[in-house]
């Protein structure tokens, strides 16, 4: 006859990975690395707005960038034309990124020496939110032909971001986008978030959301 | 949508776990799971199998518990149920509380001999 016991674990699945992205974050202010997550929605111009971001900074940083796809390297291959330092990860079907395969990206990125590396999460508002990737600083794109109602629907993701890019804003007048509203459903959920209107197109904004980078990169080498 | 990733994770923890109990032969796996998580309990169960296979946890049982989503209003003290009471306090109304849990997902236990 078997007998039975129970071993109680009581562990935070989330909890696990939280303490492996402190770890990572912990390693990352040592080594200097400012590592950015960037998530979004497919569709909002995260590559677009990669590459500008990359053109406005490189002359003055070393420039890494982990793009993350369930699959393909059409992305890859856009900002590899940059000349900034890039890696494909794949995540196999997984909806988003955690922070042992973040650790791998950047052990595959070689990004020993760079001032600052992009994360490029996987397009999606749900899951990226709840798992911590270890980044020093977390942002999120909302493109304008998404509509206004995005932070009463993903709650989540706009409360943990510390940076909302409102992209392709020249396309405001073709939509019944009431960016006022956003600003103040985000703020509601987040007081802190700060918000930069840009478009990636046209490169309005990005000289804002080059400085915001810059000052955070700084602090983050300082600190 | 994230479920499958999730379990692979939850299976790791509790191989971690097994061998460091000295534990080979596991028979149930119990976890908790907030209904206000991301977390859906039925896709759990359907990708279970899938995300067990060839591990430590190949044929057990799964067993998963819902913990309420429960949150205290700010202004009458009211517990009450979140998604029941179409967020806000069905004693006064207030749209002002304090959540106090369901966004859990915890391994409880397992069952092993």
């Amino acid at each position: 006859m078997k007998t039975f016991k129970v071993l109680e674990i009581k562990e935070s699945v989330f909890e696990n990975n939280n303490r492996q992205a402190d770890l990572l974050r912990e390693e990352l202010k040592k080594d200097k690395i400012f590592l950015l997550n960037l998530m979004s929605s497919p569709g909002s111009g995260k590559t677009t707005t990669v590459l500008r971001t990359i053109e406005a900074l490189k002359s003055e940083m070393s420039i890494g960038v982990m793009e993350a796809d369930i699959d393909s390297d059409v992305d890859a291959h856009a900002v590899a034309k940059t000349g900034a330092k890039v890696i494909q990860l794949h995540t196999g079907g997984m909806c988003h990124l955690d922070a042992d395969m973040t650790r791998q990206g950047l052990l595959g990125l070689e990004a020993e020496g760079l001032d600052f590396v992009i994360l490029e999460n996987v397009g999606n508002l749900v899951c990226p939110a709840e798992f911590d990737t270890g980044a020093s600083k977390n942002a999120m794109i909302l493109s304008v032909p998404e509509g206004d109602d995005k932070p009463l629907k993903y709650p989540l993701m706009f409360s943990i971001v510390d940076v909302l890019l409102i992209n392709k804003i020249d396309t405001l007048e073709y939509f019944d986008f009431d960016l006022e509203a956003v600003k103040k459903r985000a703020k509601h959920l987040n007081p802190n978030i700060k918000i930069i209107p840009i478009s990636a197109k046209t490169g309005e904004g990005i000289e804002e959301w080059a400085n915001w980078i810059r000052t955070e990169v700084k602090n983050w080498k300082e600190q | 949508m994230h479920e499958l990733g999730v379990i692979i994770q939850i299976v790791k923890i509790v191989e971690d776990f097994a061998n460091e109990n000295e534990v080979t032969n596991i028979e149930k796996l119990v976890l908790q799971i907030g209904e206000l998580s991301s977390v859906i309990p039925k896709y759990v169960e359907d990708c279970y199998p899938a995300a067990v296979d060839g591990t430590l946890l190949q044929d057990t049982e799964l067993e998963i518990e819902i913990l309420p989503g429960n949150c205290i209003c700010k202004n009458c003290n009211k517990v009450f149920n979140l998604l029941t009471s179409n967020k806000q306090c069905p004693k006064c109304g207030s749209k002002d509380w304090e959540l106090l849990g369901g966004r859990e997902l915890m391994i409880k236990e397992i069952v092993a001999y």
